[in-house]
């Protein structure tokens, strides 16, 4: 997939980030609040125990000092945060946006979906080495972090969330502005605008971008090639594991229909699931009934169901996060599975989920000669 | 301190339209003195009081949350006030329980007549949260 | 006296035994129970209607995938079962489906219970991780020794509610060391006894034995002392709370799982509690900054103020929490204070009422003024 080079501006901003990069964002930031060209920052912060990390949008300056860019873990998926802020209303305030390059594509993604208001939302991206699944966080949050710091460091992503390993958009600029930290020149980094809404925001704080980020380019092209790689072995894989509908039942066969990998999910967005609503509840009937055509069911019934209904719901807008599989109780590898069904999906229609704001979601755009291999013509 | 004396509490008060919310007009009628902390809300009948309108107030800022109603057999529609004492012991037992300051919360049953008895209220109960000071959970960003 | 059903097998296999009779002889047209439904041995409550799908049931099985009472009240919300049902279910379980039914979610028609004196289940991490199977003789040389087994669910090591209520047949295992080899099926009502009329075994006046209960009993009390005082030293205050809920992500996964929160859109997912951009504006300029998306302590004492009366300890909740908040503790000991407050068992009799709507002319004046 070569969506990437479409969306790179030519030239960037080299910043200089002497005091650690971490410093040098929040610097960026208070510089953008201190001359008016946003009001308030939505960024993570650490949680008061410690022990894990939230999104917060600040007012006030002060407090982005304890800010984090950049944490170790996904608690809860940066397009819900947006979401929850401009859902009903663009509001008065200009809000910058700090998040993960599949955080940003949801928020694009919802946006087409109405879900969420872009206008006065500047969204800005970062080169992302993975995310640690949360229970691993969790379990010592001081050695988490340290891990984390020392796999950003190498560029190492063994300790990731399974789905990051095989992430191959870790760079992908979706947003208006990236913060690029590789392949630039020690203690600096490029930030990048994709967008007329970046370049307005640049041009106010006084920063020229006008550098060249060839180097830049380079090292995502080279990361993302290996991604890829190593993606399509894993699905290869993947494949035949749960390929099949035997496979397909062993994988979901624990499975007790919590429905947290929906809720987490930036894409479903549904107040009131139809897994949920009242066209899924029968009467006793029913359900003996259909035991009795097989001499047993699993009760509640429909697990499956669920698991194939949500792929058909969201495939197509799956920005291969993996917050579903760090919100499930039984350990499915259900973001693996979903992120390559996505693939094909996504695939079909030579789409990437949150790659461009204009780009219309697959089903709701056609062509009048298309997919002729679907459909059977005379 | 000065700034403890400048501390004046924001109480929301709930007030069932045909008794406490007559009552508290009656106390304003006879010129009664009482502190300027309550932020009346008129509700039809105490028992419109959802616990989560307490809490959200709480959570919110307010410093305290008086809910007022008639006594109980005069309830303007019989039986609302005696729901709403249930509602509000398990309601202080919760906050008691997860050591959140109950005493923030009263009940109290005031009738149309009883605008000295609004007062009286208004003003123990203003004292009463001046001494527990502000809601600190206003200024709290992790809520 | 009561009358017991002796039939010479182990325990499980006893009710096994009982069930294929029943389906059977057409006594009931099914069977629910816990089952091994596929081939790496993951087990969910099945509804059995064939006898020889019995042979993969496991209804001892010490596992709670969800809270049969959930599930009871799904399959009885659209209309009570129009043919008798058997359900075995964990004495928890029972009692959740009992608020349900008093909360018209549910319908008792046509369903009979068979239920334990309950040993406790493993956290659903344990069944993810495969480590049941390897934990299961361990398990039970505890239970037969009157012993709390380790690496249970939180909730069910303090639970003092682990004998059945309402069931219409009972199997006792607290400190039996001889489960493995007698299955001893007390029937508590008229309904018990007309079911096992015709099954292979020795009917017997025999009541249950309360001594190893009692002792049991008192083990689980310190237990459970001992995990609410933890708790309470975690939670005290405004800034415990904010600690404890840190981590929460607001997935509300816990309402999902919970037996008593059975609303269809949920107070804390509607409209009702969502913010507005003026919303932000006003919190913002009164704090600073503010946790987004909002309202996460608001989502756990709300759910406290809806749930607490009712809550059976069954421990879902916790189990499915994506971050480890220690949530069945919390509500478990909140919900026993307030139920206490009202003299109230939840799922204890189907006649009592929730005390939240009713009320009595005179009382509670400590707290009126």
């Amino acid at each position: 997939m070569n969506e990437s080079k479409d969306n790179l501006k030519t030239k960037g901003a080299v910043i200089s980030a002497k005091s650690g990069t971490k410093e040098s964002i929040i610097g960026f930031l208070e510089k953008g609040m201190d001359k008016g060209v946003f009001d308030a920052v939505l960024i993570s912060m650490r949680v008061p125990a410690g022990d894990s990390f939230a999104y917060v949008l600040i007012k006030d300056e002060s407090i982005l000092k304890d800010a984090f860019p950049l944490p170790p873990v996904m608690s809860v998926q940066g397009a819900k945060a947006v979401s929850s802020v401009t859902r009903l209303g663009k509001g008065n305030m200009k809000i910058a946006a700090i998040m993960r390059p599949c955080e940003t594509r949801a928020t694009v993604e919802l946006s087409k979906l109405g879900q969420t208001d872009l206008e006065n939302i500047i969204l800005i991206s970062m080169d992302c080495p993975g995310v640690l699944p949360i229970s691993d966080f969790l379990s010592d949050p001081n050695k988490g972090m340290k891990l984390f710091d020392d796999a950003t460091k190498k560029l190492d992503d063994k300790i990731m969330r399974p789905v990051c390993q095989i992430c191959d958009k870790s760079s992908m600029v979706a947003g208006d502005l990236h913060i690029g930290t590789l392949g630039a020149k020690k203690d600096t980094f490029f930030i990048i605008s994709n967008s007329k809404k970046g370049n307005e925001l640049m041009e106010k704080l006084g920063i020229d971008l006008k550098e060249n980020i060839d180097s830049w380019q380079a090292k995502v092209k080279n990361i993302s090639e290996e991604k890829q790689n190593k993606r399509k072995k894993t699905h290869k894989d993947l494949k035949s594991e749960t390929g099949g509908l035997d496979n397909l039942l062993d994988t979901f066969s624990q499975c007790i229909n919590c429905h947290n990998c929906m809720r987490v999910c930036p894409i479903c967005y549904c107040r009131l699931c139809y897994f949920d609503s009242d066209k899924v509840k029968r009467p006793s009937e029913d359900y003996l009934q259909r035991a009795e055509s097989k001499g047993s069911i699993r009760f509640l019934p429909d697990t499956t169901l669920f698991q194939m209904g949500r792929m058909m719901h969201m495939s197509l807008s799956c920005v291969s996060c993996g917050a579903c599989e760090d919100a499930c109780p039984m350990s499915i590898p259900v973001a693996q599975i979903f992120s390559m069904i996505a693939d094909e999906t996504q695939g079909l229609f030579d789409y990437v989920s949150g790659r461009n704001l204009e780009e219309p979601l697959p089903l709701v755009a056609y062509k009048e000669e298309e997919l002729q291999e679907m459909e059977d013509a005379k | 301190m000065k700034k403890d004396e400048e501390f004046m509490p924001k109480i929301l008060a709930f007030l069932c339209n045909w008794c406490s919310y007559a009552g508290a007009d009656l106390a304003g009628t006879s010129r009664l003195k009482y502190p300027p902390s309550i932020l009346p809300i008129r509700v039809m009948c105490s028992s419109r009081v959802d616990p989560l309108f307490v809490i959200k107030a709480y959570l919110g800022g307010a410093d305290g949350v008086l809910v007022a109603g008639c006594h109980p057999g005069d309830c303007h529609y019989q039986k609302g006030n005696y729901y709403t004492r249930r509602r509000f012991a398990s309601l202080q037992k919760i906050f008691e329980d997860i050591g959140l300051e109950s005493e923030r919360f009263r009940l109290s049953w005031i009738s149309a007549s009883e605008g000295p008895r609004y007062a009286k209220v208004a003003t123990e109960f203003t004292e009463k949260i001046k001494k527990l000071g502000k809601n600190s959970v206003k200024n709290e960003i992790f809520l | 006296m009561t009358k017991a059903l002796k039939i010479n097998k182990s325990t499980e296999q006893g009710i096994l035994e009982l069930l294929k009779f029943l389906l059977e002889k057409g006594k009931v047209k099914g069977v629910f129970t816990l089952k091994k439904i596929s081939n790496d041995g993951a087990v969910a409550y099945s509804l059995i209607t064939k006898p020889d799908e019995l042979k993969d049931a496991v209804p001892l099985y010490p596992l709670m995938p969800t809270n049969a009472g959930k599930l009871l009240s799904r399959f009885t919300l659209k209309g009570s079962s129009n043919e008798p049902v058997a359900a075995v279910v964990k004495p928890c379980e029972l009692r959740a489906f009992i608020e349900l039914v008093k909360l018209e979610q549910g319908s008792l028609e046509n369903l009979f219970f068979i239920s334990s004196t309950c040993g406790g289940v493993y956290p659903l991490k344990m069944a993810a991780d495969g480590t049941i199977e390897k934990n299961l003789s361990k398990y039970w040389d505890a239970v037969k020794k009157g012993e709390i087994p380790t690496d249970l669910r939180s909730a069910c090591k303090g639970c003092e509610e682990f004998k059945p209520y309402t069931a219409d047949m009972t199997v006792d295992l607290i400190g039996k060391n001889d489960i493995d080899k007698q299955c001893m099926i007390f029937l508590n009502n008229k309904k018990g006894e007309e079911l096992t009329k015709g099954v292979k075994g020795e009917f017997l006046e025999k009541a249950i034995d309360k001594g190893k209960i009692d002792k049991f009993q008192i083990k689980r009390e310190s237990e459970k002392k001992k995990l609410f005082d933890e708790i309470e030293a975690k939670t005290k205050g405004m800034d415990g709370l904010i600690e404890i809920f840190g981590k929460c992500i607001g997935c509300h996964g816990c309402s999902n799982v919970c037996p008593i929160c059975y609303c269809k859109l949920c107070e804390f997912d509607s409209s009702d509690s969502e913010y507005k951009p003026s919303n932000y504006e006003i919190e913002l300029k009164k704090r600073g900054g503010l946790r987004v998306p909002p309202g996460t302590l608001y989502y756990q004492l709300g759910r406290l103020t809806h749930v607490t009366v009712s809550c059976v300890g069954c421990g879902a909740c916790e189990d499915v929490c994506p971050v480890d908040i220690p949530l069945s503790i919390i509500f478990k000991k909140v919900g026993e204070s307030v139920q206490k407050m009202f003299e109230y068992v939840p799922g204890r009799d189907i006649k009592e009422e929730i005390p939240l709507i009713t009320f009595e002319e005179e009382e509670f004046t400590e707290v009126e003024d």
